[in-house]
């Protein structure tokens, strides 16, 4: 065949079992990018806010939190999650979790928010820094509580402010979810990798397991492009400094 | 004391792997990978990135597609596609740890074309008018002016991209390259007892550099920084 060593059968990926695997995949991938992205975006509101307070028992630890996930890769976090944290809780739990079938998902799940949050906790505080600080005063002296003038004055400013970054954060944690194959978590390029490993035909699979990946980052993309552009327009000379993109280093 | 020195016999391992006898391996092999993607992917990032700039369509497009469709695969795909799948279609047998860097290059020069881009977009168009106005050429204007000032605007990202490149050498691990994540797995699996430690230090090797890197990139940004906002003030004036 023309030069190329390798004679391809797409068929591969419609034939049973392996198509099952593949849709399942898809299926873990998606649950991966959703679960992690809602519960790291809570995660890390939380520890940014906490990296804001004044109580210094609170900023302290999470500060440190952050530092020490964001200077660690995040295989590091799914492979800790996987095979050291169950034997790190009390025996009968540990051994519970070990024999669970769905520990691979809740260990990516948990490593993943964990890795994400982190960077999430940044994105947060720098627009919250980014809020000019009459904004707070203003706040402060309308009388609303500490709790009111996040809810009400400074969150809502500083959403506009990292939405940008957050949405490329997301993407990013999107594409991670393909580690969690190293732990075996059966999401989409561990599909492929059991196919290859069975069959020999993982060019096959990879090929689509790529265009997907490749289609729902550039689809995510152009959705968080298209949000930007339009939230830009709608709030125009409001709020200037919102224009103000702070480059979040990933 | 005698606890930790047992616990860390084998920190040579986690450090070079087994080098004197084998390949490099172990937090030398994150670095090594790091360090050869980052210079492979700034020269083809440069071209990438300034061919998606330049004033031929039929050289913007291709450099724009190729950087959007690489910077959307994860890549662990890549590192995938560059060591086991690519060199088994074409029939030629390329070893993990090149193929791994490969990839990972592949997916550096897509990230850094957009630092590249980004930089230079960034420099004023006022800049670029009074170069051509003073009587310099385009390539002219664009080394002697364009180029020196989008640098040290580029400087900040390209640090953050490179810890963040260093981090993912990690995922060299999947394919079997005996990088830091790779040695600390082994111990753990082959000595159960020192899985703690090996765990510990897999990320005090990865917390060390990566941090190390970031003080770097602080004082260089700083000094660096200082000098840019003297360049542009005086420039104003």
């Amino acid at each position: 065949m023309n030069g190329l060593h390798y004679n391809f059968d797409w068929s591969i990926a419609f034939r049973r079992p392996y198509s099952d695997w593949l849709l399942t995949g898809i299926k873990i991938t998606l649950l991966l990018m959703v679960a992690t992205s809602i519960l790291s975006l809570c995660l890390g509101t939380l520890l940014a806010v906490m990296r804001q307070t004044r109580i210094r028992l609170l900023r302290w630890p999470a500060g440190a939190c952050v530092e020490i996930v964001r200077n660690i890769p995040g295989l590091f976090w799914l492979l800790f999650f996987y095979f050291v944290f169950p034997g790190m809780l009390p025996l009968s739990w540990g051994e519970r979790l070990n024999a669970c079938v769905y520990y691979p998902v809740v260990a990516s799940i948990i490593a993943l928010t964990v890795n994400n949050s982190a960077y999430v906790s940044d994105i947060v505080r720098a627009g919250l820094l980014a809020v000019p600080a009459g904004q707070r005063e203003a706040a402060m002296s309308t009388g609303l509580s500490r709790y009111q003038q996040y809810l009400y004055v400074l969150l809502p400013q500083a959403v506009r402010i990292m939405l940008p970054p957050l949405g490329t954060r997301m993407i990013h944690n999107f594409k991670n979810t393909s580690l969690c194959m190293a732990i075996s978590a059966p999401e989409l390029t561990w599909a492929t990798q059991q196919i290859e490993s069975l069959t020999f035909r993982g060019l096959e699979v990879t090929a689509l397991a790529t265009g997907f990946y490749c289609a729902v980052a550039l689809a995510l993309g152009s959705f968080v492009k298209l949000f930007e552009k339009r939230w830009q327009a709608r709030i125009g000379n409001e709020a200037p400094w919102t224009n103000r993109l702070y480059a979040i280093p990933d | 004391m005698p606890f930790l020195t047992e616990q860390l016999g084998n920190w040579r391992f986690y450090l070079t792997g087994s080098h004197p006898a084998g390949p490099v391996g172990g937090l030398a092999a994150n670095v090594l990978v790091a360090v050869i993607c980052l210079s492979l992917g700034l020269v083809a990032g440069g071209i990438l990135g300034l061919g998606r700039l330049s004033r031929w369509s039929c050289l913007r497009w291709p450099c724009a597609v190729w950087v959007e469709v690489i910077r959307a695969i994860p890549a662990l795909l890549l590192v995938f596609w560059c060591s086991l799948f690519l060199p088994s279609m074409f029939g030629k047998n390329l070893p993990l740890f090149w193929g791994a860097i490969l990839g990972l290059s592949v997916h550096a020069a897509a990230y850094q074309a957009e630092i590249v881009r980004a930089g230079i977009l960034a420099v004023p168009l006022g800049q670029i008018d009074a170069a051509l106005a003073s009587g310099l050429t385009r390539s002219q204007a664009a080394r002697l002016v364009v180029l020196p000032q989008a640098f040290r605007m580029m400087l900040p990202a390209f640090a953050s991209f490179a810890i963040s490149l260093f981090k993912d050498t990690s995922i060299v691990y999947v394919i079997g390259v005996v990088d830091l994540v790779q040695t600390g797995v082994i111990v753990s699996q082959r000595q159960p007892n020192r899985m703690m430690a090996a765990y510990i230090c897999m990320a005090v090797g990865f917390f060390a550099v990566c941090r190390s890197m970031a003080s770097v990139a602080r004082t260089l940004e700083k000094r660096l920084g200082n000098a840019a906002a003297l360049t542009v003030s005086s420039g104003r004036a």
